[in-house]
This record gives C-alpha cells, sequence and structure tokens, in this order.
C-alpha cells in the first residue's frame, strides 16, 4: 500500500481553514471570557435594564417576524407564480431594504411616518397618535428591514414546488386554500424556515434602521443591539454592561437557532 | 356518464379548437407529441382555461365562455392522471391516495387502502412513494382518482414512461377496471398499438384539430386524408388520379401502374386527384400464378433486418413509386426472400384506400 503523503495544497487549506475558524471563534470566547473574568459584567447581568431590553427585543422581533410571515408568504407565493401585475416592480422594491445601510432605511420611515410624515402626519392629526419613539416604530422598523429576507427565501422555496403537483391536488377535489396548506408549504418548509430564521435574525440584529426611527429610550424602544450601543457610550451600564448584554444577545440567537433546527429536522422525519 | 366538448384554447401561439364526445367507454385521442392532446384533457380538468367554447359533463355545464360559467377543478370531478412526478413526495402512500377525502383519518385510511387493493396493491400504504417502482406509482395515482366518485378519467399518456412489460399489464388491467367501473375515460397517447388496444372510440388529433373520429377498425382502416394516414403508420402513401368507378371499386393510376382499390372515402369521382394508401404489412409477395388483379413485378432495392420482420424496399419492374412490404421473419425465410431478388407483388384490392388529394 502506498500512503499519499499530505501535498502543499492541503497543509495550506488546512492553515486557512484553522486562521478563519479562529477568526470566528475567538471574539465568542473573549465575550464569555470577560463575561466570566468580570464581576460588574455578572453584576450587570442582573441589572433590570438589561431584562426590559431583552424582553423588548424578543415582543419587537416575536411580532416583527409574525408579521413578515403573515404579508409576506402570500406575497412570495404570487411572485414565484408570477401571477401578480407589476410583480417585477414589486420584486425590485423588495431588494433595497436588503441592500439599503438601515440607517438610510430609519430616515425613509421617518419621511413616511414620522410626526411630519407623508403618512405620519395625516395620521397625527386625526387621531393624535404618533408612532416614532414607540414600541410599534421599533416593529415597523425590524419589519421593514427584515421581512424582504423572509420573502426572498419563501419566494424561492415556492418556485421550486412543481406547479403540476398543485394542479393535480386541486382536480382531486381540494380548494386552492387546500391545496397551499398541504401540498405546497410543506413542501417548500426547508427554505421557509430558512427565511423565517434569517428574517428573525435580522430583526434582532436590527440597530440602525430603529435608532433613527425609533430612538433608544431605555424600556420603550432600546432593544438589546441599541442598548449595547448604550452602554458602549457611556451609559450607567458602562463596558461590563455592554459585554453582558451582548453575552444575553448571544445566548438568544443561539438558543432560538438550535430550536429552529430541531423543529426543521422532526419536521423533515 | 356522458361528456359533450366543444372549444378553443390557447397556449402561447399554439391554438386548439377540439369537439370531443365520450361516454361509458375510453376514448383515446391520438396524436404525435404537440398535437393539443394534453391540453385538451388540461382544459376539460379546469387546469386551462378555453377561450370559447363549451363543456358538459353529465349534464353538468363544467365550462360555458358564453354564459361565463368556469368551474374551478376541484368541483368537476374528473380524475386526471399523468406520465410522472404525480405523487405528493411529502406524503405517505395511503396518505397520497386520501388526498383531499372528508372524513375521520381512520375512514379516510381504510378507503385508500381499498383502492390500493382494487390496484393489486397491498401493504404498501405507509411507505413513501419514492421507494415504489414506476409501475407501482402508476397504480397509486390511478387508485387516488379511483378512489373519489370521479365521473370522467383523464388519462395522459399514464403509462408512456414505464416498461414494455408493465405497460403491457397496466393497459389490460385499466380495460378490466374500466369494464369493472363503467366510468368512461379519455385516454391521451402516441403510441398507436395503446391507442388502438384500448380504444372503444378513436379520436386523431394534429395541429391543433380533430382530423378524424372513430372506431379504431374504421379510423384505421379507412383515414380520410394522407395525414391521418402517416400518423396511423401507413408507409405507402402514392399520389394517383381516379381513372374509372365501379360500384365496389375504383380503379386508380399512380405513374405507370393501373390499381383496383376497393376502399374509398365518399365523393370521388374520375379525375379526381387522390392519395392512395396501402399498408405496408398488407403487400404480399407471391410464387407460382398470376392473380388477376393487381400484380406487378418488382425487384428488393433495399432491405432491413429487424428481427422479428424485414423492411422491404421494392421497385416496380414497369417504373413507378418505391413499394415498402413489411414481412414477418418466417414467411421471409421459407420464401427465400435473402437469395431470390426479384418478385411478383399483388396490393390486395381491399387493402388499398383511396382519399382525396391534400397538402
Amino acid at each position: 500500500m502506498i500512503l499519499r503523503r499530505p501535498s502543499g495544497i492541503t497543509l495550506a487549506v488546512a492553515v486557512l481553514a484553522i486562521t478563519f475558524a479562529l477568526f470566528f471563534l475567538l471574539p465568542f470566547a473573549g465575550l464569555v471570557w470577560r463575561a466570566v473574568d468580570d464581576p460588574r459584567a455578572r453584576e450587570a447581568l442582573g441589572d433590570p435594564a438589561v431584562g426590559m431590553a431583552l424582553r423588548l427585543s424578543l415582543v419587537t422581533t416575536a411580532v416583527s417576524v409574525t408579521l413578515s410571515l403573515l404579508f409576506g408568504t402570500p406575497v412570495a407565493y404570487l411572485l414565484a407564480r408570477r401571477q401578480i401585475p407589476g410583480g417585477a416592480v414589486l420584486d425590485a422594491l423588495l431588494d433595497l431594504p436588503i441592500v439599503l445601510p438601515p440607517t438610510v432605511a430609519g430616515v425613509a420611515l421617518l419621511t413616511a411616518f414620522g410626526r411630519r410624515g407623508l403618512l405620519g402626519e395625516p395620521i397625527e392629526a386625526v387621531t393624535g397618535l404618533s408612532l416614532p419613539f414607540t414600541a410599534v416604530a421599533v416593529i415597523v422598523a425590524q419589519t421593514f428591514v427584515a421581512a424582504p429576507l423572509y420573502v426572498r427565501a419563501a419566494r424561492t422555496g415556492f418556485e421550486a414546488v412543481d406547479p403540476e403537483l398543485e394542479a393535480i391536488a386541486r382536480t382531486l377535489g381540494a380548494s386552492r386554500v387546500h391545496v397551499f396548506r398541504r401540498i405546497t408549504v410543506p413542501l417548500a418548509r426547508g427554505p421557509l424556515l430558512a427565511g423565517a430564521v434569517l428574517c428573525w435574525a435580522r430583526a434582532l440584529g436590527e440597530l440602525g434602521a430603529t435608532l433613527i426611527f425609533a430612538g433608544s429610550l431605555t424600556g420603550r424602544t432600546q432593544t438589546l443591539p441599541l442598548a449595547v450601543v448604550a452602554a458602549f457610550e457611556g451609559g450607567p451600564l458602562g463596558l461590563p454592561g455592554a459585554i453582558a448584554l451582548s453575552l444575553v444577545l448571544l445566548g438568544v440567537a443561539l438558543i432560538l437557532l438550535i430550536a429552529l433546527r430541531l423543529v426543521a429536522k422532526r419536521g423533515l422525519a | 356518464m356522458s361528456l359533450e366538448a366543444a372549444f378553443t384554447a390557447h397556449a402561447g401561439r399554439f391554438s386548439l379548437d377540439v369537439a370531443v364526445e365520450a361516454s361509458d367507454e375510453i376514448v383515446v385521442l391520438f396524436g404525435a407529441s404537440g398535437a393539443g392532446k394534453s391540453l385538451t384533457l388540461r382544459a376539460i380538468a379546469g387546469l386551462t382555461r378555453p377561450t370559447s367554447g363549451r363543456i358538459v359533463l353529465d349534464g353538468e355545464v363544467l365550462f360555458d365562455a358564453a354564459e361565463g360559467i368556469d368551474l374551478p377543478p376541484e368541483a368537476r370531478r374528473t380524475g386526471y392522471v399523468v406520465q410522472e412526478m404525480a405523487l405528493f413526495p411529502h406524503l405517505s402512500v395511503w396518505e397520497n391516495v386520501a388526498f383531499a377525502l372528508p372524513g375521520t383519518r381512520a375512514d379516510r385510511r381504510s378507503r385508500a387502502e381499498a383502492s390500493l387493493a382494487t390496484l393489486g396493491l397491498e401493504g404498501v400504504g405507509d411507505r413513501d412513494p419514492g421507494t415504489l417502482s414506476g409501475g407501482q406509482r402508476q397504480r397509486v395515482a390511478l387508485a387516488r382518482v379511483l378512489v373519489r366518485d370521479v365521473r370522467l378519467l383523464l388519462l395522459d399518456e399514464p403509462f408512456s414512461a414505464l416498461d414494455d412489460a408493465i405497460r403491457r399489464s397496466l393497459r389490460l388491467e385499466l380495460r378490466r377496471l374500466q369494464l369493472e367501473l363503467g366510468r368512461g375515460a379519455l385516454f391521451v397517447t402516441h403510441d398507436l398499438r395503446e391507442a388502438y388496444l384500448l380504444a372503444d372510440r378513436f379520436v386523431v388529433l394534429n395541429a391543433g384539430r380533430v382530423l378524424q373520429a372513430g372506431t379504431p377498425g374504421d379510423v384505421f382502416s379507412r383515414p380520410v386524408s394522407r395525414r391521418v394516414a402517416e400518423l396511423l403508420g401507413v408507409r405507402n402513401l402514392y399520389r394517383g388520379r381516379v381513372v374509372a368507378t365501379a360500384p365496389d371499386s375504383l380503379e386508380v393510376e399512380v405513374g405507370p401502374l393501373r390499381w383496383r382499390c376497393a376502399s374509398w372515402v365518399e365523393g370521388l369521382r374520375v379525375g379526381d386527384a387522390v392519395d392512395v394508401a396501402v399498408r405496408s404489412e398488407r403487400v404480399v409477395l407471391r410464387r407460382g400464378d398470376r392473380p388477376a388483379v393487381n400484380a406487378l413485378d418488382a425487384v428488393v432495392e433495399s432491405e432491413e433486418a429487424y428481427g422479428a420482420s424485414h423492411l422491404l424496399q421494392m421497385r416496380p419492374l414497369a417504373g413507378g413509386p418505391l413499394i415498402e412490404v413489411d414481412m414477418p421473419a418466417r414467411p421471409y425465410e421459407v420464401l427465400g426472400v435473402a437469395t431470390q431478388k426479384q418478385w411478383l407483388l399483388e396490393l390486395p384490392a381491399a387493402d388499398l384506400h383511396v382519399m382525396r388529394a391534400s397538402g
């Protein structure tokens, strides 16, 4: 038997891969290390401000993702089946929030729904309610930047479902809605879940648009990423607080990702 | 069951204009690919909206352009089966069959299993459709439409993707089921043998139009036009002219040859330009006495051996077109065609069919 010696290329690839892995691992390790090492960071974990930011992040992202699924799913399906007049325009528009810097999205949202905005002003005149600097504004900002990611993924998923299967299901006596629920969605489940996770991750990390459109009011609009920035920029929590908040954010992301993976796996079996 | 469908439909630049009738029988829509067979079925199933016309099934109007009636596919109670890729991959076999059945789970399951049993599929209910053979999958697809109270089966080349042997057994099974259940079926195929075997009524489609409809025997032996004859596999087609008529035959001149033909379409007169069709397997190679009519001397110009049969291209000594002869291996060997190249050919008058010239 001839043993093949590792070639130079194999070695180079191994070095690159290990370096790359360390590059991603080290920051997380640093975060955990500082949190364990620094008693003030552990103390900050118990600060009510951290709890408030966590709760606000969970609630707003849950609502944002729900809204994205609710409005995005039918749109994605119609786009996939090319059944909307002007679909190409809508398609291009959906790409904008993905490409746009979030701060620009925030400014754009202000011009539409702000107190002097296109829609914001008449709404305030009639109802006396104003959107900016409320939790609702946080949800609007998150949905604006995150929903397109879901729509895009869902659309690709729906496109992969053979329309012939849907047609046959119809001839078997199933209504459009029944076919959508029992054939289309299950067959596109993978991309749909992936899209929802992407959407949720984007909403959870949302910073720029929220900061400009909703502000950073502790307990009202200050989600976890905003709280990190506030603490880092000399807020009462300070750097240890920023570390504690980052750790919480990391934990939440990990738990939800693992949970979704489990759900997806069980669904496949 | 009774179906009356007459409609036009469009798909891209293709236009379809057909009229099809069916009762409790198998109506075969026969034609080359692109003839509009599938589009016809899809329109009846409600998957394509016709541009005009009317489709009535058992007295119920499924579609009527003038009245603005267009029942959705789920309300038409037709059983649509296609060539392949038709089973839902994420559902088990029984769930596929029970799809859209109402009732409790146990109820639906027992109905599904009963329908599977009718098609000789027992104990596969829990399996994943992907693990079945092609033949089994098509049986499941049939079980899935038969489990419901469908009024009309719409079968779009259901067996075309299968092996010969399985295709044969499924054809016979379809015949048996059709007799047992007494349900009508529109069966689309481009396979002439399959079409002939299954058809109670035979409809020839070409370029979106019905060229001919009738019993398979009638269509097969009396095509109305050159195109129909071509589609039915006639290889010997000759342009000629009627030179005489008699009550029981026509005299037709084909080049320097003169043939008596005992089969013809209505309304031909002396002087008319016609097409004469004779199937390759109907041409006879003779030894001994010269027959009284349609005899000619010819030599084998080329031949192709297909194992079970031989295809000979014969050139008449008196001039005129090549005549193709399809000869089974046994007579080929007994006569010694391999060594003897000049023969007396007979074109039996009953097998010479005359049509009005077209194209």
